[in-house]
């Protein structure tokens, strides 16, 4: 399988911090594939967002060791702007993700394909259609300013994955939504892994990185502590010590134990936890 | 179509006008004020303006820009020029404690209308132009998509700026700083927000460049394209046409006046 991203020795700090923000950061992340990552706050995972799609170290001004290569691109030798072409991310914060110039949900959604040149007819067609997917059809016509947070959030999104881009960085993007929100925004995450598309998706909700990561990396004071299966991470016993909750089966597995019962191996996720407790009953 | 549906801008010829034809209306209109060799043709066009913006349904606000603006400036360059400009040679009016003479009376007069004619048509195509349209037909023509951009998001900075002084105004409120009151506690409640909110704008500025990249805004070989569409009537050609040629014939009977072949204005005597 080809790599969609490899980070080699990766090391950054901000102009004027103290430390570095990345330490020697070295990954690797498959094509296709769907890869979380970790750590407590602080621990360096929005500026490696950062850095995967150029704004470290053409955006964010500091001191950049080792190499961050996106399909085979270095990063630091292009611009974000060509970059954006093969790989999109969702902020943080949804309004930071807006341009402030639409004066209309619609034309926000547009606004990166008409930096693409797109023709306006597949423009209209597309923009329909995540709109429908985003359940925005009500919104198309309304200033994004006007929205709620967790309405410019599926704006956010929408605009992010109406490039069709071939990576897509998640940094915590669905922290203003509700729950049932944010699951159909990763429904929607899925179907597009399962076509092929490369997710990258920072979280702190161990239950559901469990259930869609192929592979999961913690990170602590900017370095790479773990890397492996959520059932590697999960079920390491050094958990805490890199400041991560783990999911409540796992949880629930460990207390089984602890009770006495005697489990082949720790669930990571409901459909684990449903078949263990079942082979118990 | 003027523009969205929540962007409220009344239906109207003018609404429906291309936005590179207001601008070549603004810019004939105006120039053609500047040519005429007195206020009459720049009186005129105000003439023409008001029943523009009627018809565009924005009379009530077109009439209060235009008089808050227009009696205020008139008295002040009547005064300034008509009593004290150095070409005054024929009185028409005795103050008592100055003369107001006719040659400076008029060149005020020139002012006012010229500036009125710029902002009046100005006025009236921001009022019936959807500022995307405006951009779109912009990039239409070429002009680079940085130059639209810098259009729509000096735009977008007062009422960003004012969102930003509401939650900023609520958020210290809340926590206990006085914002009602008389003018002077409104005054000084005012002073603290004006910190943080220059440098919340700065910092929006700067995350909002970082995203635009993200979403591949500047990128190079690639001509951009639009959302909106605006399409390019037989009615813009001939209205571009007609404005364009009535500049021209200002323009030329101007030259001709000025080189005394065709006597252009009203003689109001003097030396003007």
């Amino acid at each position: 399988m080809r790599k969609a991203i490899e980070v080699k020795d990766f090391s950054f700090r901000y102009r004027n911090a103290l430390s570095s923000a990345l330490k020697r950061v070295s990954f690797a992340v498959e094509k296709g594939s769907f890869f979380c990552i970790i750590g407590a706050n602080g621990a360096g995972k929005s500026t490696l967002c950062n850095a995967l799609v150029g704004l470290v170290p053409h955006y964010f001004v500091g001191k950049s060791k080792g190499l961050v290569q996106i399909e085979g691109v270095d990063v630091a030798k292009t611009t974000i702007a060509e970059l954006s072409k093969t790989i999109g991310l969702v902020f943080q914060n949804p309004f930071n993700q807006l341009s402030y110039t639409a004066g209309t949900v619609a034309e926000e959604l547009a606004f990166g394909l008409g930096n693409y040149g797109v023709p306006r007819e597949i423009m209209h067609e597309k923009v329909l259609q995540v709109a429908h997917l985003m359940h925005l059809e009500e919104l198309l016509d309304k200033n994004p300013l006007d929205l709620s947070g967790g309405q410019v959030q599926r704006v956010a999104f929408g605009s992010a994955f109406i490039m069709e881009p071939s990576i897509l960085v998640l940094d915590e993007c669905t922290a203003q939504l509700d729950p049932l929100g944010s699951e159909e925004i990763f429904n929607i995450v899925k179907d597009l892994n399962s076509n092929g598309v490369t997710v990258v998706m920072v979280d702190h909700d161990m239950e559901r990185v469990a259930q869609y990561a192929d592979q999961v990396m913690v990170m602590r004071m900017g370095k790479v502590v773990a890397l492996g299966t959520p059932r590697e991470v999960f079920t390491d016993p050094r958990t805490s010590d890199w400041g991560i909750d783990v999911p409540d089966y796992v949880k629930l597995g460990r207390g089984l134990q602890s009770a006495g019962f005697d489990l082949a191996e720790l669930p990571i996720d409901e459909s684990h936890a449903v078949q263990t407790i079942r082979g118990l009953l | 179509m003027s523009g969205p549906a929540s962007v409220a801008i009344p239906d109207s010829p003018l609404a429906r006008m291309h936005p590179i034809a207001k601008i070549v209306g603004i810019c004939s209109l105006g120039l053609s004020t500047i040519a005429w060799p007195d206020f009459t043709l720049g009186l005129f066009f105000i003439l023409v303006l008001f029943l523009t913006a009627a018809t565009a349904h924005e009379l009530r606000p077109f009439a209060k820009i235009m008089l808050g603006f227009g009696i205020p400036v008139t008295i002040m360059l009547l005064f300034i020029q008509g009593c004290y400009s150095p070409k005054n040679t024929k009185t028409i009016l005795d103050l008592g404690f100055a003369k107001m003479g006719l040659e400076g009376s008029l060149y005020a007069a020139k002012i006012v209308v010229t500036l009125m004619v710029f902002l009046g048509s100005f006025y009236l195509t921001t009022k019936t132009t959807y500022m995307g349209r405006l951009v779109a037909a912009l990039s239409q023509v070429g002009v680079p998509s940085k130059v639209g951009y810098l259009i729509l998001a000096s735009l977008n900075v007062v009422p960003q700026m004012q969102r930003r002084i509401t939650v900023i105004e609520q958020s210290q409120h809340s926590r206990g700083l006085e914002t009602g009151g008389n003018i002077i506690s409104r005054a000084r409640a005012f002073i603290p927000l004006l910190g943080p909110v220059v440098l919340s704008s700065l910092t929006d500025s700067q995350e909002r460049g970082m995203t635009l990249e993200t979403r591949g805004f500047g990128i190079k070989g690639i001509r951009q394209t639009s959302y909106i569409e605006v399409q390019w009537r037989r009615a813009d050609t001939l209205f571009t046409a007609c404005i364009t040629l009535l500049f021209l014939l200002v323009l030329a009977g101007s030259i001709l006046s000025g080189m005394g072949i065709v006597p252009l204005g009203i003689q109001w005597g003097g030396r003007a």
